[in-house]
């Protein structure tokens, strides 16, 4: 055992390790990574499996294990080094893959790419790899961290510096301790170095007690020796000879790991009595923590030590510098700021600040965690945007699901959302936003996540971990936890979101000590952010994330902005009683079959079979039932309640307008719709293109409203509202829609042969003649682009796409996109239109200009390009889709009724009112373009709210609904076995190309009943 | 049976143990926290804490046993109720509560009618909310005797279960 004493033993040591090293670098070498993830997710099975292979082919090969090198997402990862091609990871791997990675890259020098990591990924490249530079050693292995120059920081410290040195070199450095606060470390040790006693102690926090941060467990367990060395540079700094490691007891690793590295230490002199034979003497002791998360706190933590209850010491109460551990001045840092010492040491202040911020310098370790794609421990300088480390680096939420906010600072801290994504990561910026930098824990949230209930789960958190001392936390926490659990029962109201701010500054403002100080943050921050969430559980008792369950038994319902009986539906199909599901359907929704083909089904989103295998095909298993109704002749007899006496206009035939007609009439009132064009079904009659939808099945759904009694009126546009109340209408309902095309305003706009989307739709609906050049260039990225593009392809010309967003920012919908390219349209990406050229008066071509970016910082609408990289794109036809505006100039300003910019009328989003009395307006109209099954919600909002206005009745934001589940739905549920989606066929794209038939088929009998037996019936839980 | 009677029977169960639950007071005596050391080894040797045990501690390490089982109820970890033979943890963190561990708990609450802290009559099972692992890449985590199982739902944690005897 080599006992170095003194710093030249330990320099010839080092070399001696370093030539042995050279010798083994001619060898193949594999380094499994086995952390606890790594162990969890198999690395055990895979070491055996190369040590296997490896004996068996009698292979001089080395294989050593590391701790995690932070792929988490990918593991088990195993690194292999051969001298002929370098460094190479491999990922995900099984054992069974082990035997020829053996033969081909160990032996034969060429490594398998397909199995190895892609580091040209941002995850990698943009990392700067300090703290974690050493995850690939060895742990149990002391040889290999002083290779890496491991101890020789605290040689130099000791026999080169004195102690007023190295406190300077850290302050200089400009280090902020890492456990979250960010205190100034050099300040720190300082104020203990000015400390009179000499008794003292140094302490490392290695409680990490936030959710979702493991930064720190991952350097305990993988470079343990950086923290033994940081300790004890500290210890000879500010004069303490005992030094603590408090970790917690949910690391069972990193302790067996610190516990073996400390006696390493020993071993060797570099820990001890006579450390490096310079009679400094210092050494660990190792404490376990006993599952408290208040143990964080620096006093709770203390006394825990002491073996006593870890309740924060009472204010005034002097730093822990003076009066610390048993009474004695005493410092106390995180892992991570221990971790850093050395480095700052050996290769000085100035290097540590050549990266990161001013006042925020060097690099943070980050646990990216949550809804993120690539999750992984990071490393990065103090000063990257956050949006870089979560959708650069992290790749945004899987499975094309929309971010929505990051959980910074654990329960300490709060939530960013998208718009304030582009904050530098540093202590000042983050804390702006309400939030604190905490340990490093980043937890990304999608569309599925609630954060009423994330602000909840983290009170729960708090709650459950507060001390109890002091009234503010034990009695203020509980509250407000009360009143998040009201909203998320659907039983909070407006005035409780007041109280909670209220409540929650008073607790920031009054608690004892940190935990208390900073629990109301997630809430505060969920409340600044989203407040809009609150309001949906408080006034519309919707938890639009669908995840609080008391609001709802069923999501896809729960969703559904007409809240149709999805799960009845379906358990009627799967029994084979079609007419009922049919019934069922037709009670809620007057189109059904307009819905089964083109509603963007939310409901699939947030289906929860889809966390089993894949989400139910609701929308196709819609469109069966309709399509079977159709052919047997199912006719649907509303009942109709007695004649009312009032009468109601309706201005515009859409979906919106015809769903109020649908209920109002239901209910007994006389309604008349006005359509200024001559036919009924607004854009979903002349904007969707027939192969979506064919028109019959409008045709038939349209005259199943007017056998009801609806009065429709075409050709007639109406120019003056007054008017109608003079003939005698008691209450309008606008519901014009969006059926103008935004212009482009560049120059060549006004020639020939330039369509407005909007209108070259209807036309071909409307069966007028369309003629189109050869080539055509449909400008634009949504759904309504994908339209004309297909359309134009069926009437026999060559079509371009061209749109600003990339591939992945496209609008449309993936599905549309997906049926577009198989029909050989192609799509040309990033590039904005400059002008139209012309020759001959003749539209000729499109010229472009490559963007720069799309959104902006804020995740706002802000195209910017490269003004000089141009490229032209040939063309003798162009049709705009870049966007719809209403006509609303019928609307006289001096009517009451007021408009936003482009013309957009205003109302309340929840009543439909708008300013004028009796006048209610909604769908597209007011929202801008949005799906038809939101346009037949909007119409039944519309029709619910002037039956309130005509009853005298208050308008109130929530729909009434009649419980009318009047069908014998079957309550059996069978087991679940893994079983995707009965496949959803399309005609093939040759042939879908040149007619205007349904792209999409239909399910037979069977694949319907097949596919419905998938369903869970979540609404059945108990 | 009386309470004296029962006292009597867990001290029988436990002769062996209070051998080695002394030697452990002996070795941690003079450290500093001594009693949360000694707290942390005995239940890692029995399994948990019960009064007779804390009795013990409380007179040899001359600490009112007042204060010990304010020690013991303070820290989430010690139990003072014995823990079945497979202990379920559940984790609670972030990353975990974000990808459906809260469903995963629900289901085993049904599945045996336990809350969390309790175990199963046949004594097969406690189940347990554990703060977090640290392995949030590989959420959602439940851990059952010691074994930690990533990306887990209530389908896959049924089949987890049946592999404990």
């Amino acid at each position: 055992m080599k006992r170095l004493e003194s710093v030249d033993a330990l320099k010839k040591w080092t070399d001696e390790i370093r030539a042995d090293m050279l010798v083994c670098e001619s060898k193949a070498r594999v380094i499994v990574h086995m952390g606890t993830c790594g162990i969890a997710a198999g690395a055990e099975a895979i070491l055996d499996s190369f040590l296997k292979e490896i004996e068996a082919k009698r292979i001089d090969a080395i294989v050593s294990q590391s701790a995690c090198i932070g792929l988490c997402n990918w593991e088990p990862v195993v690194t292999v080094i051969h001298p002929r091609n370098g460094r190479v990871i491999y990922k995900e791997l099984v054992p069974e893959q082990v035997p020829r990675i053996v033969e081909q890259h160990l032996q034969g020098g060429k490594a398998v790419e397909e199995w190895v990591m892609d580091e040209t990924m941002p995850f990698f490249t943009l990392q700067v790899r300090r703290i974690l530079a050493n995850q690939d050693i060895d742990p149990m292995r002391i040889e290999e961290y002083i290779a890496r120059d491991g101890y020789h920081g605290l040689a130099k410290a000791l026999t080169e510096m004195s102690r007023e040195e190295v406190i300077e070199e850290v302050s200089k450095s400009g280090l902020r301790g890492r456990g979250g606060a960010g205190f100034p470390c050099g300040r720190k040790w300082m104020a203990a170095y000015r400390a009179q006693d000499n008794v003292k102690y140094i302490i490392c926090n290695a409680d990490e007690g936030d959710p979702g941060a493991y930064m720190n467990r991952s350097v305990l367990e993988g470079n343990p020796h950086s923290v033994i060395e940081g300790m004890t540079i500290g210890g000879y700094a500010i004069g303490a000879r005992q030094g603590f490691i408090y970790v917690r007891a949910e690391y069972p690793l990193a302790v067996e790991t610190l516990n073996h590295a400390a006696a390493q230490a020993r071993e060797h002199r570099l820990l001890g009595k006579n450390i490096l034979g310079t009679g400094f003497e210092f050494d660990i002791d190792i404490f376990l923590g006993a599952g408290a998360f208040v143990c964080g706190e620096s006093t709770a933590l203390t006394l825990s030590i002491e073996g006593k209850r870890g309740m924060p010491k009472t204010l005034p109460r002097p730093r822990t510098t003076e009066v610390g551990l048993l009474g004695k001045p005493t410092v106390l840092n995180n892992v991570e700021t221990f971790s850093s010492i050395p480095l700052i040491i050996l290769k000085g202040a100035s290097w540590y600040k050549e990266v990161g911020t001013e006042s925020s310098t060097g690099t943070k370790t980050f646990c990216l965690v949550g809804k993120v794609s690539n999750s992984g421990l990071v490393e990065v300088p103090l000063g990257i945007p956050m949006s870089q480390i979560v959708l650069d680096m992290g790749g945004g939420p899987p499975e094309g699901k929309k971010f929505k906010a990051v959980q910074i600072g654990g329960p300490s801290g709060g939530c960013i959302p998208r718009e304030h994504l582009s904050v530098s990561v540093d202590y000042q910026s983050i804390s702006k936003l309400g939030a604190i930098m905490g340990s490093g824990g980043l937890v990304v949230l999608d569309e599925d996540t609630c954060m009423v209930d994330t602000a909840r789960y983290f009170l729960q958190f708090t709650k459950d971990e507060s001390c109890g001392q002091c009234i503010p936390c034990r009695v203020g926490i509980p509250r407000m936890l009360d009143i998040l659990n009201k909203i998320t029962e659907g039983k909070g109201s407006m005035e409780d979101l007041d109280t909670l701010e209220e409540l929650g500054e008073m607790i920031v403002a009054t608690s004892l000590c940190g935990l208390g100080n900073t629990a109301p943050n997630p809430v505060l921050t969920a409340l600044r952010y989203f407040r809009d969430e609150f309001e949906a559980h408080i006034i519309d008792k919707k938890c639009p994330a669908a995840v609080c369950q008391t609001l709802f038994r069923a999501p896809c319902q729960h969703v559904c902005p007409v809240e149709l009986d999805v799960p009845g539906y379906i358990a009627l199909i799967k029994e084979g009683k079609f007419e009922d599901a049919y019934n069922l359907i037709r009670q809620r929704l007057p189109f059904p079959s307009i819905c089964g083909r083109i509603c963007h089904h939310p409901c699939e989103a947030k289906c929860r079979r889809g966390q089993v295998d894949d989400p139910l095909a609701i929308k196709h298993l819609k469109r069966f039932v309709t399509d079977w109704a159709l052919e047997h002749e199912v006719e649907y007899t509303p009942q109709l309640k007695g004649g009312k006496k009032e009468k109601i206009a309706i201005i515009g035939a859409g979906p919106a307008g015809l769903s109020a007609a649908y209920d109002l009439t239901r209910e007994g009132y006389q309604v008349t719709v006005f359509e200024s064009l001559p036919v009924a079904g607004g854009m979903v009659m002349v904007g969707v293109p027939r192969y979506r939808l064919a028109k019959e099945l409008i045709g038939k759904e349209i005259e199943a409203i007017k056998k009801m009694g609806v009065e429709i009126k075409l050709n007639s546009k109406i120019e003056d509202i007054n008017a109608l109340f003079d003939q005698g209408y008691n209450a309008v309902f606008i519901a014009t829609g969006a059926h103008k095309g935004l212009r482009l305003n560049i120059p060549g706009e006004d020639l020939d042969s330039i369509y407005q989307c909007v209108e070259f739709l209807r036309r071909i609906n409307l069966g007028e003649e369309v003629k189109l050049g050869k080539k055509v260039i449909v400008i634009g990225g949504g759904n309504v682009a994908m339209d004309a593009a297909r359309s134009a392809l069926r009437l026999g010309s060559e079509v371009k796409i061209v749109c600003l967003e990339s591939s992945k920012e496209m609008p449309a919908w993936e599905w549309e996109i997906d049926e577009t390219l198989e029909e050989g349209i192609s799509i040309i990406h990033s590039r904005g239109p400059r002008r139209i050229l012309s020759t001959d008066g003749k539209v000729s071509g499109l010229e472009v200009m490559e963007v720069r970016a799309v959104f902006d910082d804020e995740g706002r609408f802000n195209p910017t390009f490269y003004e000089d990289k141009i490229s032209v794109i040939e063309g003798d036809t162009i049709i705009l889709a870049i966007g719809q505006s209403p006509d609303t100039s019928f609307i006289k300003e001096v009517g009451g009724i007021e408009l936003a910019r482009r013309g957009w009328i205003i109302a309340d989003p929840r009543t439909l009112a708008t300013k004028k009395k009796g006048v209610f307006a909604g769908g597209d109209v007011v929202t801008g373009p949005k799906s038809v099954v939101e346009a037949v919600a909007a119409g039944q909002r519309a029709a619910c709210s002037i039956k309130r206005y005509l009853e005298s009745e208050e308008l109130a934001p929530r729909v009434e609904r009649e419980d009318e589940r009047t069908f014998e739905i079957p309550l059996l549920v069978e087991e679940v076995e893994e079983q995707s989606r009965v496949t959803v066929s399309n005609v093939e794209p040759s042939q879908r190309k040149s007619s205007f038939c349904e792209v999409t088929l239909s399910y037979t009998e069977e694949q319907a009943r097949e596919e419905a037996r998938r369903c869970l019936r979540c609404d059945l839980e108990v | 049976m009386k309470r004296r009677d029962m006292k009597q029977e867990v001290e029988k169960e436990l002769l062996e143990d209070f051998e080695q639950i002394r030697n452990i007071i002996s070795e941690n005596r003079e450290k500093t926290g001594a009693l949360i050391r000694v707290l942390e080894q005995t239940q890692e040797l029995i399994s948990y804490l019960p009064p007779q045990v804390l009795e013990v501690i409380s007179k040899d390490l001359k600490i009112p046993l007042s204060e010990v089982y304010g020690v013991v109820s303070f820290y989430n970890f010690f139990t003072m109720v014995p823990k079945g033979k497979y202990t379920i943890e559940v984790c609670m963190g972030t990353a975990c509560h974000v990808r459906g561990n809260p469903r995963n708990l629900d289901a085993l609450r049904k599945e045996f009618g336990i809350e969390i802290g309790e175990t199963t009559k046949d004594g097969k099972f406690s189940l347990d909310i554990i703060r977090c692992f640290g392995c949030c890449g590989l959420s959602p985590i439940v851990r059952v005797g010691g074994d930690l199982y990533r990306r887990v739902n209530p389908t896959k944690l049924k089949r987890i279960l049946t592999q404990y005897e």
